[in-house]
């Protein structure tokens, strides 16, 4: 109870602490992803004319909202929990803090913010007639959180390792860009020649992305076995990030 | 009353390399294969500790002997490379400076924040923060980001905080020396309330006026060692002693000094000639006896003066005040003695130092400074036990 209301705090803190001091506020979070989606369906629709193949297929803007938006709100957590525990190295220093909490915090606040967005933005394209299905929006929320607990599990590993391997931060971020194209969040997989095609299942993100195309869309297919899939990916990231966090945990301080 | 707080246990801390990144990379992979320890600089060894409720406990010893690292493994924010550290109830800790303030935060902010650590929930801070406030008393600052705080400002909400949770256990680290003299006052008389209360106290100082003051028991340690522990007055006079005799060990090394005017020659304090001087209890009397060297044979002026540790003087008096002339006799050697009929320092450290100045009482030549002790129990204020009587008095007046 006592670590639940310190988490509350820690994210609560770290929601105030993303917009303090900007003009717009909150309406950043959203505004952030929206441009990011303007300038890649700026690119795709009018300069590479992409196309989803197949009768009936969602429009360009809707396919690559449903995908990019849960990336965004995975890749941003991820990459701004890694530096987590340097980031407070003045407070691990000097207060014993449970530390997962602050691993836990700028996760959490990302979903948050994103999650929201996500759905302003799937509620506008719904009413203004992309094809986007209402029902389908409680389902992909309750998807977000089997995808937090793989974002949580991936940011404990990392935020640990960062306090060894300084550099770790920034071969993240290339290798996260590398992981968001390795998904089918720009393309379907349909675009793919047949013998690629299996390879996306290699990319643990491939599940999340068509589970959102599927459940928003109708489009592409999902069924239990690729559930129980995306829910083991992330228990099994939850476990082996609290089991490499919790090794590491009593070392933090003498190498901060 | 003798319920423990604080356990400690064979305690030992190695620092692992930690500057290059080949060492960090190596300390990484063993932790991660749990193939035995990360070799690194030792800091502390083997310490023993009990604390029990109501004691307190000061820990003292030269910079880099450890004291800061040993409060870290028993606040938990350091994990002991060998050995444990338990601590049973409640804790407010006040490591160095800061107390773990975000510098982007106001002090409001980092109030909310220091209490949620502590385990308050929102209401039970709101409850706290006048009080908090009031005792920071750091004005319009409260609502600014910590990072323009002065560093007395931010030890005044470090431990104004403190002061509001009431922890079963306080730890604090060289906190008392940032504040300035009122806050400081402040902060010793609301630990000698909390310690009244049945608060426990570890404290580590450099200041033994501070120790004395508030502490019974002392550990010294030396070297990542215990060198000492037990009563505070003899841990903290034979810590005081061991650095006279390094100071004067250095003071050697500079050779002769030049030959001068006048100079002290020997210089006894109850017939013991080096530092620190036998500890006196309250009321026994101090002898001071000094040679001085006067190379033209003129009589010199004798100086005697006894002032706290802390450098508060509590009396001085020269031969030339009093008209005693000094006896030189055949040798150019003149000798001075005075006594102190039941001292009447109250408990605490002082320092007794004798200067010799030429036959004018006007310039200054030699001194000589030792440490001494009182000990005992007094519950009296100030320095000195001024003689007094209680006068009879039945509230009634006479027409």
């Amino acid at each position: 109870m006592n670590r639940f209301s310190l988490a509350l705090h820690f994210v609560r803190r770290e929601l105030h602490e993303r917009y303090r001091g900007s003009f717009t506020g909150f309406g950043w979070a959203f505004l952030q992803p929206l441009l990011q989606l303007a300038i890649y369906a700026f690119v795709f629709v009018q300069i590479f004319k992409a196309r989803i193949p197949g009768a009936g297929a969602p429009g360009y803007v809707p396919f690559l909202v449903v995908g990019l938006w849960p990336w965004i709100a995975f890749s941003d957590a991820i990459l701004r929990s890694t530096t987590a525990l340097q980031d407070n190295s003045a407070l691990i220093g000097k207060v014993a803090v449970p530390r997962e909490i602050l691993v836990f915090a700028p996760c959490a606040a990302g979903f948050m913010l994103h999650l929201a967005g996500f759905i302003v933005i799937l509620l506008v394209l719904a009413l203004t007639g992309q094809g986007i299905r209402i029902q389908g929006i409680p389902f992909a929320i309750l998807m977000y959180l089997p995808m937090f607990l793989y974002a949580y599990g991936a940011a404990l590993c990392f935020a640990a390792l960062q306090v060894f391997v300084r550099d770790l931060v920034q071969i993240l971020g290339q290798l996260l860009t590398l992981m968001m194209f390795a998904a089918p969040i720009f393309y379907d997989r349909s675009n793919l020649p047949d013998r690629y095609q299996g390879w996306l299942d290699l990319n643990p993100f491939t599940g999340f992305v068509e589970a959102y195309r599927f459940l928003l869309l109708g489009h592409g297919n999902f069924g239990w076995g690729a559930l129980g899939l995306v829910l083991a990916i992330a228990v099994i990231s939850y476990l082996v990030g609290s089991w490499l966090f919790r090794r590491l945990d009593p070392h933090f301080e003498d190498f901060l | 009353m003798s319920e423990i707080l604080v356990r400690a246990e064979g305690l030992g801390k190695r620092f692992p390399k930690s500057h290059r990144s080949s060492d960090r990379l190596r300390s990484l992979g063993r932790l991660l294969l749990g193939g035995g320890d990360v070799d690194g600089q030792q800091v502390l060894h083997d310490i023993n500790l009990e604390v029990k409720r109501g004691e307190s406990v000061a820990i003292i010893g030269e910079n880099g002997a450890g004291k800061s690292t040993l409060l870290k493994l028993i606040t938990g924010v350091l994990t002991a490379t060998e050995g444990t550290a338990n601590v049973y109830g409640k804790v407010g800790a006040l490591l160095e400076l800061g107390a773990g303030f975000h510098p982007e935060y106001s002090g409001r902010d980092n109030i909310a924040m220091a209490g949620a650590l502590y385990g308050l929930n929102r209401s039970q801070i709101a409850q706290c923060l006048p009080g908090i406030i009031e005792f920071a008393d750091i004005g319009a600052y409260i609502d600014e980001p910590v990072k323009h705080y002065s560093s007395g400002m931010v030890v005044r909400l470090g431990f104004a905080i403190i002061a509001a949770l009431k922890p079963d256990l306080l730890i604090t680290d060289e906190v008392l020396a940032v504040g300035d003299e009122s806050f400081q006052k402040k902060c010793v008389r609301w630990m000698e309330d909390y310690l009244a209360g049945g608060g426990t106290l570890l404290l580590v100082s450099h200041s033994m006026y501070h120790v004395q003051k508030l502490c019974s028991r002392a550990l010294w340690l030396q070297h990542g060692k215990v060198a000492m522990y037990g009563d505070v007055f003899d841990v903290s006079q034979a810590y005081l002693a061991w650095h006279e005799r390094r100071q004067a060990a250095v003071a050697s090394d500079h050779g002769v000094r030049a030959s001068q005017e006048f100079e002290i020659v020997e210089f006894t304090v109850n017939g013991q000639d080096e530092s620190p001087a036998p500890v006196l209890d309250i009321g026994n009397s101090l002898r001071l006896r000094v040679r001085a060297g006067s190379r033209d044979r003129r009589t010199p002026v004798v100086l005697f003066g006894i002032a706290r540790a802390d450098g508060t003087p509590v009396y001085g008096v020269s031969s030339e005040m009093d008209a005693v002339a000094l006896e030189g006799g055949q040798s150019s050697v003149y000798c001075a003695e005075i006594e102190f009929e039941d001292i009447g320092l109250l408990p605490g450290s002082y320092m007794v130092k004798v200067h010799v100045l030429d036959s004018e009482g006007i310039r200054l030549f030699d001194t000589e400074e030792r440490t001494l002790t009182v000990r005992g129990e007094s519950r009296e204020f100030g320095l000195v036990r001024l003689p007094h009587r209680w006068i009879r008095f039945v509230g009634e007046v006479n027409e």
